[in-house]
């Protein structure tokens, strides 16, 4: 036979020259009618399922809000999720650095008041720690999360960040950085003769920058001073890829910039108590001390602080403080 | 049988090479001239490029437009969501689809390598012709390795400009992923492998179903190898036949390495790349001896 079945398994035989100039007109008018029954089916059903999902959606019970809704289930432990990776373990790690920047930022979202990156406290951050442990047990050398978790953890649960990048540390011998970050926790946590004992390791690390040494070495003589912080939020700085870490340390700088300020004009201010007898009633009575001390100030002699608001006075007190709508960080 | 197997057989034995450019949709060779003897690598050949052909006409390389949104959407998403880490989650990210998607094709492609030929019953074209059932083996197993090359060439070609894309302009890491990329590739060789050992006696399915298994274990090989260093002497010896006589996938697993910009050092690399090459001759060769004794009638 030299006929060939149709699409609905007819035998169609020889077909003249005449049919087939006719079936190619039919199937160039367009599709069948069949065909936009199909069409129209589909669109219909897919408005239908949408207009129902829309429908079911407004009868839905509210939603719980979004603080209760994190819930950081690890489903595994960082050695069986190392197994089960299977070699994606970079991508597994993301996933879970991802889920731990997630976990940090809808905390944050849902809090009220001012936040630093460096006091977290208050969201109760419990599963940042595990969340931080799973994505550096599947890439040992992920050094982002290690020191992110020196920057944030530490206000949640100091210890767990000391073990962080401790393990860090071991995983990466070479990464002097990390030598940094806890010398920087243990820096916070006031124990300083550990602190300078970190740095001191991480100066002896091949590659480490000079100031490693110097920083070891400033921990030890005075640990607790404005001067080591400085060092401490400068070299975080200089060396942080992280623009939160950067914005942190930069608002420190600000901060204890602001510090030393405010003890030149309690200096001023005790100094002309002790010549005048009483408190400044105003700053422009402190105007050409003020000047002299290179603090900044405008044409009324009025003092500024880093961010460009005015310090205010205190003149019952003889104090100074920043003024209200200053954005000079308030907490240490 | 149908024209495009009979032509596809027709054209293996001949390795004509304007046949070779012909739409492999399939016109029988016009005139009907003696096919020209050829050399076993020829036949192996010709096999290979009919393999390439029929992968390309099976649309295998579509994988490529998914791995291409896939890569655009991470480039384009990722600097928001990732804390500065965007380049190494996108090495991360499109060397490990690379990997899943390479795999995926390994397996499903690689089973029906042989048992399609048998299916559709060209098998019996092409044996009727001075091809060797080794040669047919190892023509079909390098078609779709080089399909497999193409798609990782490609894809490897894509991360490099995602993350040219992300950093505005050249990035080290846009070279440093390349070994990465070809240990990915050997890697691949071997599954390869592996399915067209177990296409040669099993049902495709359960033979992509093994596939897969041994890929996952080829993953746990340091399990393996750690049930063999702490169990006693029965388990001992078992596993640690296992852990030898099982491809090792560690030898290949640069990824999370390339995505901190890290290059595997060269003798390891050519170890890996000596230890595929050994594996696959193992495996194909098993392949050719168990397919010889398989019979058609």
């Amino acid at each position: 036979m030299n006929g060939r079945p149709d699409s609905d398994g007819r035998q169609t035989g020889d077909q003249s020259p005449a049919r087939k100039g006719k079936r190619a007109a039919a199937g160039r008018r367009g599709p069948a009618r069949g065909e936009w029954f199909g069409v129209a089916a589909l669109v219909l059903c897919l408005a239908a399922s949408a207009g129902l999902t829309r429908w079911l959606e407004l009868r839905r019970p509210p939603q719980a809000t979004a603080a209760a809704q994190v819930s950081e289930d690890l489903y595994v432990t960082p050695r069986a999720a190392r197994r089960l990776a299977l070699g994606f373990n970079g991508v597994a790690a993301d996933w879970y650095w991802l889920r731990a920047l997630q976990y940090v930022g809808r905390k944050a979202l849902t809090h009220r008041g001012d936040l630093q990156i460096d006091d977290l406290g208050p969201l109760n951050l419990q599963a940042l720690a595990p969340l931080l442990e799973q994505a550096t047990t599947l890439d040992p050398q992920f050094l982002a999360a290690y020191e992110y978790g020196a920057i944030v953890l530490p206000s949640v649960d100091a210890e767990a960040a000391v073990r962080l990048v401790e393990k860090g540390i071991r995983e990466n011998p070479q990464a002097w950085r990390l030598h940094s970050y806890l010398g920087y926790i243990r820096w916070q946590q006031g124990r300083f003769a550990e602190a300078a004992e970190v740095y001191s390791v991480g100066a002896r690390v091949p590659g480490a920058p000079p100031w490693m040494g110097a920083m070891a070495a400033q921990m030890s003589a005075k640990g607790g001073s404005r001067e080591t912080a400085r060092a401490i939020y400068e070299v975080m700085l200089r060396t942080t890829d992280d623009e939160q870490t950067k914005l942190l340390a930069f608002r420190r700088l600000v901060q204890l910039q602001s510090l030393d300020e405010q003890d030149a004009l309690r200096r001023l201010l005790t100094a002309h108590r002790e010549r005048a007898g009483r408190c400044a009633s105003g700053w422009r009575e402190l105007s050409p001390p003020l000047r002299a001390a290179r603090l900044n100030v405008d044409a009324s002699g009025t003092p500024f602080d880093p961010t460009g608001v005015p310090y205010k006075l205190l003149a019952e007190r003889c104090d100074v403080e920043l003024g209200e709508r200053s954005e000079v960080l308030r907490n240490y | 049988m149908n024209g495009a197997a009979a032509a596809a057989a027709e054209r293996v034995i001949a390795g004509d090479s304007q046949q070779d450019k012909s739409d492999a949709g399939g016109r029988a060779r016009e005139g009907g001239s003696a096919p020209a003897r050829r050399s076993a690598l020829g036949r192996v050949s010709a096999i290979a490029r009919n393999a390439f052909r029929e992968a390309v006409r099976d649309r295998v390389l579509y994988n490529l437009v998914l791995f291409a949104l896939l890569l655009t959407g991470g480039a384009i998403f990722l600097g928001e969501l990732s804390a500065a880490q965007e380049v190494k989650i996108i090495a991360d990210m499109g060397l490990s689809a690379m990997l899943l998607f390479g795999v995926f094709i390994a397996t499903f492609v690689g089973v029906g390598l042989v048992s399609k030929e048998i299916e559709r019953r060209t098998v019996y074209a092409i044996f009727a012709k001075p091809v060797g059932r080794g040669e047919f083996l190892l023509g079909k197993y390098l078609g779709l390795c080089l399909t497999l090359a193409v798609n990782v060439a490609v894809m490897g070609a894509g991360v490099s400009l995602a993350l040219a894309y992300v950093r505005g302009g050249y990035d080290p890491l846009a070279l440093k992923i390349w070994p990465a990329v070809a240990l990915i590739f050997f890697e691949l060789t071997i599954i390869v492998a592996v399915a067209l050992l177990f296409s040669s006696f099993s049902t495709p399915a359960l033979s992509a179903l093994l596939t897969f298994a041994v890929f996952v274990i080829g993953h746990f090989s340091a399990d393996v190898k750690s049930f063999a260093d702490g169990g006693g002497a029965a388990a001992r010896a078992l596993f640690g036949a296992l852990y030898y006589l099982l491809p090792n996938f560690s030898h290949f697993a640069y990824i999370t390495d390339a995505g901190h910009g890290r290059t595997p050092e060269p003798a390891a690399f050519a170890a890996a790349v000596l230890y595929a090459l050994v594996y696959v001759t193992a495996l194909v060769s098993a392949s050719a001896l168990v397919f010889k004794r398989r019979n058609f009638k």
